[in-house]
């Protein structure tokens, strides 16, 4: 992994990508025990001025294929790593990348989302492991309460938050 | 709930909360033994089996 973060670091001081954050499975590892992931999820953003107002990830996809990564579907193999690189979706993708805290592994500086932004992403997208993943936030004690219902109330998922906590955090 | 089985998931619990507390970089070790696993275990032709019975 510490790997595959120094080629997206390079990728980054290249110029070929601006700010990025690990999002998904391994962004949750930052703040709760490792579970299982075949892939890395990577939210980038672009620097201006690359002579096109059309938002395209084949700049990424070029400068790592001409560097022995190998393309697979939607994902990017980089030093071993299934990469999925995305943009954000939306305002609440574009705040979880530009509040991301950096963090090193071993001496490579990275940057992971918040752990509010990551549970206010799981419950946008829904699916089930979405759903383990924010309980499992919940269990571990490492949400800032206040930041988290700021985030919710901002994009307007205070009501799918409400639905969740009745489905999943009601006594029976 | 019996004893037996609070003290099970207290135990469980435990465990979460000490991988939890380890440094990033030891977690992504760790991590990266379980996405080889998850691998190994979605290569065998028994897996394979089952996911072509639905």
């Amino acid at each position: 992994m510490k790997a595959t973060l120094a080629v997206i670091n390079q990728m980054q001081a290249d110029g070929v990508i601006g700010r990025y954050a690990i999002g998904g499975a391994v962004g949750a590892t930052f703040y709760l025990e490792p579970s299982a992931t075949v892939d890395i999820d990577v939210f980038v953003s672009f620097k201006h001025g690359q002579g096109s107002s059309l938002l395209t990830l084949a700049p990424i996809y070029e400068y790592l294929t001409a560097r022995d990564c190998q393309a697979k579907g939607e994902y990017i193999i980089v030093e071993g790593w299934q990469v999925q690189f995305l943009p954000p979706g939306d305002a609440l993708g574009e705040e979880a990348l530009a509040q991301a805290i950096e963090t090193h592994v071993d001496a490579v500086p990275t940057w992971v989302m918040t752990a509010e932004h990551l549970v206010a992403l799981a419950l946008q997208l829904g699916r089930p492991k979405d759903f383990t993943r924010i309980l499992q936030f919940i269990e571990a004690g490492v949400l800032d309460s206040n930041k988290l219902d700021q985030i919710l109330t901002r994009y307007g998922l205070l009501a799918r938050w409400e639905r969740f906590g009745d489905r999943f955090l009601r006594k029976l | 709930m019996s004893d037996w089985m609070r003290r099970v998931l207290d135990g469980k619990r435990e465990t979460r909360k000490r991988l939890a507390e380890l440094p990033f970089s030891e977690k992504l070790i760790l991590l990266e033994k379980l996405r080889d696993r998850s691998l190994l275990i979605a290569s065998t032709s028994l897996r394979r089996r089952q996911l072509h019975r639905g």
